[in-house]
């Protein structure tokens, strides 16, 4: 039985590829992962559970999402604007990381991880959390559950969550305009 | 002269409806009861009380066991199950065994007043006197929960309990409900017994009229359930869509056949009720439901559905119910011999994608993980293809889902 494959174009980490072809229901993660060579991505319970894999997708209408890599086919993101964990620090012209983003420091920070096997997802959904903030500001009596809902979809076995939520915290609160002081 | 007569008519038209009012709101002070029985008698209303599902509308979520307070949504409101422990005040505590009994079997309480049919009276009216005595030594040893039930959230003219006098008379008789399959043994009377007396199946499996009464010519032929649709289980259909009184004994013991899991208020019932019966009452269950000499399973065909479903498929499902639909174990349901996918409505199929399944345990620790709701991801069209794809090709089903049937159960939501 030969693989039935269809190109695919599209854009990670703000570079062009493809059209190129991929088999059809392969996974996003595995397409990362096997074809593109994006390893940072990271496949943990393969059934849409624990968002380990989720890499992010931004939609024309200015918003973005998270989309779990391991339960949804390449063919899925043809077309699309797609963001993995190695899209989020500034690097120079070899490719060496010379800042990392806001949500990256602060997780280093805060000792936010141990393993680091969740880390890639918990970057991505801490990142678009803060950009909706930049579009979409709260008011900061409601911030707390506001993180708690980005966040909570997210699996993390070895630091209890506390240290994610404190360093996304940091991160909204150090950044001005993403929250609003209601009226005391 | 005629004038007179006529408010002297108005006067004792006034004065009838004003006691039968009284009577459906009055408070009852009768002497509460003190209730011993055996403990055989007890284990046996214990049993009984499972069969007949009393704890999914009397036991709210986080709430003491049949001390009420489940929200139950009907077409005309909310109507909030009743405390059933012995609290004198907020329960059955002042209720004797004959008490019990009418309101079981005729909806009506020690006052006189009269139980929606939300409670399922119209099915267990024919509940034998032993198995209601035995039920109620099991309730009046529990410990009593002093807690009062919400009040009723129903428009008028629904909320007046008094209409039920006239609803009893036209839909409210002793005749058992019609048998929707062949048999005389023991099991399969037994199976009667089981589904259309004590785990009154037809309450949801049947069709409603406009007053809210059980279509007994279309008797187990399914019913709306709220956001899901409780399926046409008589034997036919369950053949049409492959069961076997077999798969559909270990359907009611496990939640799981080869044709799906149990969802929605169905994983309730399995869980609540149909789990604790015994092997043998499982089975005679499953005897009645498919009939003596059941129909033959049709095994599902296999189709070639559309190529735009087929990659939305692959795309978004196959993840976890698998390229060629054989479904991953404790995760996700295979589509193959699917019974849900198999039902000429659609509705289930939809509403599935759109809103998507909660998490599930199933009894020996089994579970399947939620699935996701694709409502947002995919637009009316893109779902219609797809639940035309699942049906074409594993349903025998045709392709005839549009957009705007979908679009329809979007905008119910």
């Amino acid at each position: 039985m030969s693989i039935k494959t269809k190109p695919i174009t599209l854009t990670i980490n703000n570079k062009p590829y493809g059209p190129m072809d991929v088999p059809e229901g392969l996974m996003m993660i595995d397409f990362l992962h096997e074809y593109v060579y994006l390893t940072g991505s990271r496949l943990g319970c393969g059934q849409g559970i624990c968002h380990a894999c989720v890499a992010i997708v931004d939609n024309p209408s200015g918003t973005s999402e998270e989309v779990r890599t391991c339960i949804t086919g390449a063919h899925f993101f043809n077309g699309k604007k797609v963001r993995t964990v190695e899209g989020h620090a500034k690097v120079d012209e070899q490719g060496e990381v010379v800042e990392l983003s806001p949500i990256q420091q602060s997780f280093l920070d805060h000792y936010s991880f141990q393993c680091g096997y969740c880390t890639p997802g918990f970057v991505n959904a801490a990142t678009i959390f803060v950009e909706k903030l930049k579009r979409e500001p709260i008011e900061r009596d409601n911030l707390e559950e506001a993180i708690s809902h980005a966040l909570e979809n997210h699996i993390c076995r070895c630091t209890g969550y506390v240290r994610y939520y404190e360093a996304v915290r940091d991160v909204v609160l150090k950044t001005p305009g993403l929250v609003k002081e209601g009226a005391k | 002269m005629k004038k007179r007569l006529a408010l002297i008519v108005l006067a004792i038209v006034v004065i009838i409806v004003a006691i039968l009012y009284w009577r459906e709101y009055r408070t009852y002070d009768g002497p509460v009861q003190k209730v011993t029985a055996s403990k055989e008698q007890i284990e046996r209303g214990s049993y009984l009380a499972k069969a007949a599902d009393c704890a999914a509308c009397h036991t709210a979520s986080g709430g003491a066991p049949l001390a009420g307070g489940y929200p139950l949504e009907s077409p005309y409101g909310t109507i909030y199950g009743s405390n059933l422990t012995p609290s004198a005040d907020y329960g059955i505590g002042r209720w004797t065994k004959d008490d019990f009994y009418k309101a079981m079997t005729d909806g009506v309480t020690p006052t006189g007043r009269h139980l929606f049919p939300a409670m399922p009276y119209t099915s267990y009216k024919n509940m034998t006197r032993q198995d209601s005595d035995d039920i109620y030594a099991y309730l009046m040893t529990r410990p009593a929960v002093d807690v009062a039930t919400p009040d009723n959230e129903m428009a008028f003219p629904f909320n007046q309990r008094i209409a039920l006098i006239g609803w009893n008379i036209l839909f409210h008789s002793n005749d058992p409900l019609p048998a929707i399959s062949e048999g005389n043994s023991a099991d399969w009377h037994r199976g009667r017994y089981l589904a259309d007396v004590l785990g009154h199946c037809g309450e949801c499996h049947t069709e409603r009229g406009l007053l809210g009464e059980m279509k007994l010519d279309k008797a187990m032929q399914g019913g709306e359930l709220g956001r899901f649709m409780a399926p046409d289980i008589t034997p036919k259909a369950l053949a049409q869509r492959g069961w076997t009184p077999q798969d559909v004994s270990q359907f009611l013991t496990t939640g799981m056949a080869p044709q799906g899991s149990a969802f929605s208020e169905m994983h309730m019932v399995v869980d609540l009720s149909t789990r604790h019966l015994t092997p043998g009452d499982q089975k005679a269950m499953a005897t009645y439901l498919m009939g003596e000499a059941p129909p033959a399973a049709v095994p599902a065909p296999l189709g070639k559905g559309n190529e735009a479903g087929r990659m939305t498929y692959l795309d978004q499902c196959a993840g976890c119910h698998a390229r060629e639909g054989e479904g991953k174990p404790h995760v996700a349901v295979s589509m193959l011999n699917n019974a849900t996918l198999r039902q000429p409505d659609a509705k289930n199929l939809i509403v599935s994608v759109l809103d998507g399944l909660p998490a599930q345990n199933f009894p020996n620790g089994e579970s399947m993980q939620s699935m996701p709701g694709f409502g947002e991801r995919l637009n009316d069209e893109q779902v219609a293809e797809l639940v035309n794809y699942l049906r074409v090709t594993w349903g025998g089903l045709p392709g005839d889902v549009t957009a705007e049937q979908v679009k329809a159960l979007r905008s119910e939501k």
